[in-house]
């Protein structure tokens, strides 16, 4: 494998050479805030950057703060963002000595880590050889097994699916294992693919149809079979490794409050493990990941069932979009490591002594992520032009986000808009900061999670460390909190209208319509309409 | 009728307001609300587009509920239709329609008498995500079943199959595969079966 050494390469991190930028110049393959935290950690190291875009993203945060920005195609992704062949030319046409693939898009296609190592360009992230086996779940299944990690209990191989002559000796697997089962995808992610069987005779139709939406989503229709672990908390360790093998775990994450396999809480430490707990999930990890041949950052995901005890689930090899968490309490930039880690430098002196403080966390922070979502209609995506814009601000606050006010959310990819972490002395002093933040929060013109952020930050279950991946499925009622507040809302539109706060509210004149029809309002041009000097009015009008 | 015609009018001063969620806001379930001129409640502006609500017996002792919300306007569809307001409750987003209870009243008769020429049984799907049409599984004139897959959306990353809500045959398909629709719009109507 060659590598291109930039300047300040791997020569300026000897011991007798002052320690330079890692690199001259980084490609940061992706958008929104993660292309915007990247963009950030380049900056402070003296490294200049280069975005990349769609159309949807002309002006867009990422493109505006870097050093050079490069059009990739349209809209849809597969016309832009996925593009690792435009990437990599965009990259050696504007002298990128590496690629930062940010978390999605391409992070963890092995093709893609390949194209830009056989470019002569730096891939920052593991390597492509570990990408690819570590993508392949039954692989990294194998491999934790083989390293004394114990995983879920399951198939090992790819169950025969179109052999109806096969059928009896799956069953007879699955007897073994016990029901409820999940069918999932080899090559799987994000839930695609996968399938809860609770009876046995619905076994082989959920093969089928596993098998059928792996290989529409994937390309590769290699399903397993795995127990149900349940009730669980999902727990991660964060994990960093350098050209030398060197391995550490900086820390464990709690995920458990998620919905359809996405997460929408995390916090470093998980609540309620023991030091002993903690430790042994941290060398488990370390474990996987040496067997892989893991370096620079990625995940390893696991379940804790009910007994505390761990099952491993998988590694994702990539930075992940909560790893914010971990550098609160640990005060490192992982960013910044995985660029000096990418350049050839062995892991720092500050990482290491982070990860020999991991089984004794001293401060307790938490991530929200507030995405463009309807938290009343089971999450849908609710995309749209962002009225008013205010964010949170203070001590202990840390908000990672990519727009404005009157910027549009495209439909086109993700809907997380921004993640708003706290940090504080202790979990319960966490939560009380996470609620006194997420009050501060005012977004109009689209809808967001924020309603159900506030929902956790004020409940007693999760307050006492009550978590599973069972939560939201149990605990949340969206459309019924969206009731307890109707009334208020309709009260509320009804005065300022009477009052004659209203014309102090009216668009300005040419400003675009905003609902020309029925059930369009949300997504139309929207005017910053926010009342201008209502208090004025109001204050003139209004009966005190 | 200077009520109705007089927007600068038309809803401030004394009389009833009918308000209720705007189509884009409206969930099943929501139920208008009328506001008399003495309602009791009141709004404390509390910076641009801020004010806290004080609902008079919202809270449980006889300290009226204070809750802040956010305020802004919407151009509405037509200048002769209700206002639309959005407001913010915490974090939840409404759309909100207002106008004087008269013409609600009005209004509404006006509409229940179209109703009545209209064929009936009909279903209209619209969009409830914006997105782009990736597959359309139909025609115009076939036959479907109730639940039966009429198209796919992508919206997100996510793929979303839009079903026939009752059985019948596509009596129009307003969507081709590969475009970009709007929240709202209309994909198919479905006819019901005679």
């Amino acid at each position: 494998m060659t590598r291109r050494r930039g300047p300040g390469g791997r020569a300026s991190l000897r011991k007798d050479a002052p320690p330079g930028p890692p690199f001259r110049r980084v490609l940061v393959a992706n958008r929104g805030e993660i292309a915007v935290r990247i963009i950030r950690a380049c900056r402070e190291l003296g490294v200049e950057s280069v975005a990349v875009y769609s159309d949807a993203d002309a002006g867009a945060a990422h493109v505006r703060l870097a050093d050079v920005a490069v059009r990739l195609g349209p809209a849809p992704a597969a016309e832009s963002y996925l593009r690792g062949d435009a990437i990599v030319h965009a990259a050696l046409a504007t002298g990128a000595e590496a690629v930062h693939p940010g978390y999605g898009f391409l992070a963890e296609r092995a093709t893609f880590a390949r194209a830009v190592e056989d470019a002569g360009l730096v891939f920052i992230g593991p390597s492509s050889g570990a990408i690819a086996a570590l993508g392949d779940k039954l692989a990294a299944r194998r491999l934790a097994l083989a390293a004394g990690v114990p995983v879920v209990p399951g198939t090992l191989d790819p169950v025969a699916v179109e052999r109806p002559d096969a059928v009896e000796p799956i069953l007879q697997e699955a007897d073994g294992i016990g029901f409820p089962i999940l069918v999932k995808a080899a090559a799987g992610g994000g839930g695609r693919g996968m399938r809860r069987v609770a009876r046995r005779e619905d076994l082989p139709a959920a093969l089928a149809a596993g098998a059928a939406e792996s290989l529409a989503a994937f390309g590769d229709g290699s399903v397993y079979l795995e127990r149900e672990v349940r009730p669980a908390r999902h727990v991660e360790v964060q994990l960093l490794g350098d050209d030398a093998g060197t391995i550490v775990a900086l820390g464990e994450r709690d995920c458990s409050i998620q919905r359809r396999h996405q997460k929408l809480v995390e916090e470093s430490p998980a609540p309620g493990l023991t030091e002993a707990e903690r430790l042994e999930l941290h060398e488990l990890a370390v474990r996987v990941a040496r067997a892989a041949g893991l370096r620079n950052a990625a995940t390893a995901e696991f379940l804790v069932d009910e007994a505390r005890k761990p099952w491993f689930l998988e590694v994702n090899a990539r930075l992940q979009v909560e790893h914010g968490v971990t550098e609160l309490i640990t005060g490192l930039d992982l960013v910044a490591e995985q660029l000096r880690i990418a350049a050839g430098a062995p892991l720092s002196p500050a990482v290491l002594a982070a990860a020999a403080r991991a089984g004794r966390p001293e401060r307790h922070a938490i991530e929200v992520r507030l995405s463009a979502e309807d938290p009343a209609r089971d999450f849908a995506p609710a995309p749209g032009r962002i009225g008013r814009w205010t964010m949170p601000a203070g001590p202990g606050v840390r908000v990672d986000s990519a727009v404005e006010a009157g910027e549009r959310v495209p439909p086109d990819y993700d809907p997380l808009i921004a993640k708003v972490l706290v940090e504080a002395a202790d979990r319960g002093a966490a939560i009380d900061r996470l609620r006194r933040a997420l009050d501060e929060v005012a977004v109009g013109g689209i809808q967001t999670t924020l309603p159900f952020h506030r929902f956790v930050a004020r409940h007693q279950g999760f307050a006492a460390g009550d978590l599973s991946i069972d939560w939201v499925a149990e605990q949340w009622h969206g459309e019924a909190d969206r009731q307890r507040v109707l009334r208020s809302a309709l009260v509320a539109a009804g005065l300022a209208s009477r009052d004659g706060v209203v014309e102090a509210l009216d668009p300005p004149a040419g400003a675009p319509a905003a609902a020309p029809g029925p059930g369009r309002g949300a997504e139309t041009d929207r005017p910053p309409g926010w009342l201008r000097g209502g208090r004025e009015t109001a204050v003139d009008r209004w009966p005190r | 009728m200077a009520a109705v015609t007089d927007e600068g009018s038309a809803v401030a001063g004394v009389g009833s307001l009918r308000v209720r969620t705007a189509p884009a806001s409206a969930r099943p379930g929501d139920e208008p609300l009328t506001l008399g001129p003495d309602s009791g409640h009141r709004l404390e502006p509390a910076g641009p587009g801020r004010a806290l609500l004080l609902e008079a017996g919202g809270g449980q002792t006889s300290q009226p509920a204070r809750t802040p919300v956010l305020l802004g306007a919407l151009r509405r569809p037509r200048a002769s239709g209700p206002r639309l307001v959005e407001v913010v409750v915490d974090g939840w987003r409404f759309e909100v329609e207002v106008e004087p209870e008269s013409r609600a009243a009005l209004r509404e008769r006006g509409s229940r008498d179209r109703r009545v020429g209209t064929h009936g049984g009909a279903a209209e799907l619209r969009a409830i995500i914006p997105g782009r049409v990736v597959a359309v599984s139909v025609a115009p004139g076939d036959p479907v079943s109730a639940g039966q897959q009429l198209l796919v959306v992508e919206a997100m990353k996510m793929q979303n199959e839009v079903r026939a809500p009752i059985a019948g045959v596509v009596e129009r398909l307003a969507v081709a595969e590969g475009q970009t629709i709007e929240l709202g719009d209309i994909l198919a109507v479905i006819g019901q079966d005679q």
